[in-house]
């Protein structure tokens, strides 16, 4: 008798959540939006570095820096200083910078002397890749030059970790597990909201009137809110890609972020008074929570804090199964993480709503 | 038995009861809603919880239903101890709330099957259910799209899905035309009359008067008498005959207490005059006497 009345409690929310117009546009409209943008995304690297070059003098003098070429830059030539500068400006051809070689670069070159080159780079230029290019000029001078460096060490890269090179994570793949928590906190608020209008309209209290104790009251909203963001999570996973490695982990997963997503739905719920104190509460979840996701975004740019996020085991989780194709014994740790995070989570909205619930 | 020193009667003292509450408290922190209340409920009686708002009415249902746990005293409903069998009582519960809880986004049809499935009530019609509240017509229509009446007599409806034994009702015609609360009123002595005992509390004395077989005072948390209404009257109210009669270009208006000597000759008196207009007797009100209890009105 639990079941059929926790049964019937998990089908009222789905004809409510199905009537609610907003719900509804929001879920369409994510999932809609979400796999627009991840497909328009690119989906390789460009590792090449495209570099203007000026001076019509080396134009047909650019063996030498045709080596330079292969191990990462690509040089654009340009007849004059002003052509090169609105090519640096408007960014055409993807050259990131411009070398101005003087029109007597190569004879000042030949007497010994050192020329002035002058470097064009756009406002806005991280520094760091500014001073790469500075160093860079140096190396193409001396190719034009037909001269060699004055010192040319043989250097031996060694890769601590994933060796990225050639095989860059393109954007479209570091967006992946953004988008699929940006989802699951969607259905945070749809959750909160439904359980936000439970407890403002007082029906809770109608319901735990009859029979159905507070325990299959909670397990209804459990079990909803974890349906409702897991299925969603899910068919936006098949339309992004998501399952094409180690599709049970990828699964497992998700069915553990969406655990974790429905204890906050159920505490921003708890405490949200109408619709926009629902959705100001639930952004106070959602916010901190998909830092982790950003964080992604730009490898090694995270602080050690972030790390104590709920989300950090469930992005890493996806990254190291989807990214890096990891295994199960892999992504253990982070599994665990995302486990503990997702019960811990669950059964603080069920103590909180319930704690609610017990004071209409 | 005694309720704070009130003999309670009853209209069926031989029968079990179907609510009997001794003692009972609650606190909401330091303030306290109800201290020390006592009453009992045999099966087809109306009790009618009269008291201003913030007496401990609600409170009290609150208790009843379970949603609250009294800080002090015992509460039996059916023989069976709240909140200890929580679930086996509101099984056999009907309550209708004050505020109206109902699912706004689902029809009226909707709400009752709901229901009915959260009281494992098997092949549930809600046709005839409806038709007794005058809400057939607008079954399948969204509660959003109901006035506040037929929320009213919705939220009426789902009280009665289970065919309670013990019905609570929280201001029951609350915000109803006349008309339709005279339904509601006829509705809730039919469920007496199946043999329903019946908890209503309300602020209208009319409603109390109309419904009750017995009526309890509440005031700060405290039930200060219970009896029948006509009991009520006869041992606390002033009965009088008022008399208007025409003197010159005025009206002369004159109230003779029925209950004290003289009043014979002073009525012939009055009515032997010239000029006689109306003649009128009157009976203290509910509110009258509550005012004597509680030394302030019912109303806020």
């Amino acid at each position: 008798m639990t079941g059929s009345r926790i049964g019937a409690i998990i089908r009222k929310d789905l004809t409510e959540f199905s009537r609610n117009r907003f719900f509804v546009f929001i879920t369409l409209l994510v999932i809609v939006a979400y796999v627009a943008v991840f497909w328009f995304l690119p989906d390789s690297v460009d590792e090449t570095v495209h570099i203007g070059v000026s001076n019509s003098v080396l134009n047909t003098d650019v063996g030498g820096v045709t080596e330079s070429g292969t191990a990462g830059f690509a040089l654009e030539m340009y007849s004059s200083e002003e052509e090169l500068k609105t090519a640096v400006e408007e960014g055409q051809n993807d050259i990131v910078a411009g070398i101005a070689f003087p029109p007597d670069f190569l004879e000042s070159a030949a007497a010994g002397e050192t020329p002035t080159v002058r470097l064009l780079v756009p406002a806005g230029l991280p520094a760091e890749i500014q001073l790469l290019l500075e160093g860079a000029v140096s190396e193409i001078a001396f190719g034009f030059a037909g001269l060699p460096p004055p010192v040319d060490p043989i250097t031996e890269a060694v890769v601590l970790g994933v060796d990225r090179a050639g095989s860059q994570i393109s954007l479209q793949q570091q967006m992946r597990p953004l988008i699929l928590i940006l989802v699951l906190m969607v259905e945070t608020f749809a959750l909160s909201s439904l359980v936000a209008i439970e407890v403002q309209q007082r029906t809770a209290v109608a319901v735990l009137a009859t029979p159905v104790r507070v325990v299959d009251f909670l397990a209804a909203k459990g079990i909803f809110g974890v349906g409702l963001a897991f299925s969603e999570v899910v068919l936006l996973g098949l339309l992004i890609g998501a399952f094409a490695v180690n599709a049970p982990a990828v699964l497992v997963i998700l069915l553990l972020g969406a655990v974790l997503v429905t204890g906050f739905g159920m505490i921003a719920g708890s405490y949200g008074r109408d619709f926009m104190g629902t959705l100001l509460v639930s952004m106070l979840f959602m916010i901190p929570l998909m830092i982790p996701a950003f964080g992604a975004l730009f490898p090694g740019s995270s602080p050690t804090w972030v790390k104590a996020l709920p989300t950090y085991g469930l992005v890493q989780a996806i990254i190291r199964v989807t990214v890096d194709g990891d295994s199960w014994s892999q992504i253990a740790p982070s599994l665990l993480l995302l486990a503990m995070w997702g019960v811990a989570a669950f059964f603080t909205g069920a103590f909180i709503l319930r704690r609610r619930v017990a004071t209409l | 038995m005694a309720d704070n020193g009130w003999v309670t009667t009853s209209s069926n003292p031989a029968a079990a009861l179907a609510i009997d509450v001794a003692g009972v408290r609650f606190a909401y922190g330091d303030t306290v809603a109800v201290d020390d209340v006592s009453f009992s409920l045999p099966p087809g009686e109306i009790l009618g919880f009269l008291g201003p708002n913030g007496a401990g009415k609600s409170t009290t249902i609150k208790m009843l239903t379970g949603q609250l746990r009294p800080g002090a005293g015992t509460i039996e409903i059916l023989g069976m101890d709240m909140p200890g069998q929580r679930e086996e009582i509101q099984a056999r519960l009907g309550v209708c709330f004050e505020e109206k809880n109902l699912y706004l986004s689902m029809t009226g049809r909707e709400n009752l099957v709901f229901f009915s499935k959260l009281f494992d009530v098997r092949d549930f019609e809600p046709e005839p259910l409806m038709e007794r509240v005058g809400l057939s017509a607008r079954l399948d229509d969204r509660v959003s799209e109901y006035s506040k009446g037929m929320r009213q007599r919705l939220m009426m409806a789902r009280a009665l899905i289970n065919t309670p034994d013990v019905l609570l009702l929280d201001e029951p015609t609350d915000g109803l035309d006349p008309v339709s609360a005279i339904g509601i009123r006829d509705l809730i002595r039919n469920e007496a009359a199946r043999g329903a005992a019946v908890l209503l509390t309300t602020h209208d004395m009319h409603e109390a008067d109309a419904l009750s077989d017995r009526v309890a005072f509440i005031n700060q948390g405290t039930i200060l008498t219970i009896d029948t209404p006509d009991n009520l009257k006869l041992e606390y109210g002033r009965r009088s005959v008022r008399i208007r009669t025409r003197q010159g270009d005025g009206v002369h208006e004159q109230v003779i207490p029925l209950d004290e000597s003289g009043t014979e000759d002073r009525i012939r008196d009055a009515v032997s005059a010239e000029g006689l207009m109306t003649i009128h007797t009157e009976e203290a009100t509910l509110e009258d006497i509550f005012v004597e209890f509680a030394g302030r009105g019912l109303a806020g």
